[in-house]
């Protein structure tokens, strides 16, 4: 029992590899001669450094994004300038008395 | 218009910090206590009024608001300036820590010099107070532009270049400020005078003190 079990098991294998292999087999490449594969590297190439140029000119753009300031620095300064003004008045009014 | 970290030399570098204290030693001065809300209100202003940025052309400039300054606050003008510089360096990398006194002077000095143009010729009427306000607006920003090119003289520039280029690029800058301190003016000159009036300049006995 347990023999013809591990013999449907083998068999179910062997199917399994050979559909698996079926599609590599297939992915040879075409009958092409060297000229035409350099000529769609170079293509895929230039695609290629076209998007990365784009993505380089993305990365500047946030950088120059992120160096600009922000709602938060405003605030911050005109925080400061109040309060070192309060300072100036506080020490103004001491002085006075 | 600000000089950045290593364009001057050292020793222009230290002569403008050394006039720039001494700039702000004589301008805090002469801030009246009782003005200090003022003077904290108009820094904020010009802190700020330097994100506000003008599309011109390929460029963009944004707003400097010396001559506003200075028209308002008087000899003050100068701490005010002083101190929103500091902290646009500080904040928004606008303009080199190391040249911050250089700065100061090129801001502050046309401010205090447009407060005086101001209080000469504001006149008694509204309209002659927004008109000098807006002249007093646009010869800050001239004026600062010369200043620039005296710096960058120092640095190894040629003066009338520099000077016509500083000058050229702030045209369309000196135009917009000179309307906005003009409307500004015109509307405070409606709305509260008194605002207007500058004890500093002509009660030199008061001072900080008082």
């Amino acid at each position: 029992m347990t023999k013809i079990r591990k013999g449907l098991a083998m068999s179910v294998l062997c199917f399994y590899l050979a559909g698996l292999s079926g599609p590599l087999w297939a992915q040879d490449p075409p009958d092409e001669t060297a000229g035409e594969v350099i000529v769609l590297l170079k293509e895929q190439n230039r695609k290629l450094s076209k998007d990365l140029r784009r993505i380089q000119r993305e990365i500047a753009a946030l950088r120059a994004d992120l160096a600009k300031p922000g709602i938060k620095d405003v605030f911050a300064g005109i925080g400061y300038i109040f309060g070192l003004c309060g300072v100036a008045a506080f020490v103004a009014a001491r002085r006075k008395e | 218009m600000h000089i950045s970290d290593g364009v001057l030399p050292l020793a222009v570098t230290i002569g403008g910090y050394g006039a720039s204290a001494g700039f702000a030693a004589w301008s805090a001065r002469r801030i009246l206590s009782r003005d200090l809300p003022k003077v904290a209100v108009v820094t904020s202003a010009f802190f700020v009024a330097s994100l506000v940025h003008i599309p011109f052309g390929p460029t963009s400039t944004h707003l400097l608001l010396p001559g506003l300054a200075g028209a308002l606050l008087g000899p003050g003008a100068f701490v005010a300036i002083g101190l929103g510089l500091l902290l646009q360096s500080v904040l928004f990398q606008f303009g080199g820590i190391t040249a911050l006194g250089a700065n100061a002077l090129m801001m502050g000095v046309p401010a205090v010099v447009c407060g005086w143009f101001f209080q000469q010729f504001k006149g008694r009427t509204q309209g002659r107070q927004a008109i000098a306000g807006g002249l007093a607006g646009a010869l800050g920003t001239a004026m600062a532009g010369v200043f620039l090119a005296i710096f960058l003289v120092t640095a190894g520039e040629d003066f009338f270049g520099v000077a016509k280029l500083a000058l050229a690029a702030h045209v369309p800058v000196m135009v917009i400020e000179g309307v906005i301190s003009g409307f500004t003016i015109g509307f405070l000159a409606r709305v509260k005078p008194a605002l207007l009036l500058q004890s500093s300049f002509q009660d030199k006995t008061r001072s900080f003190h008082d």
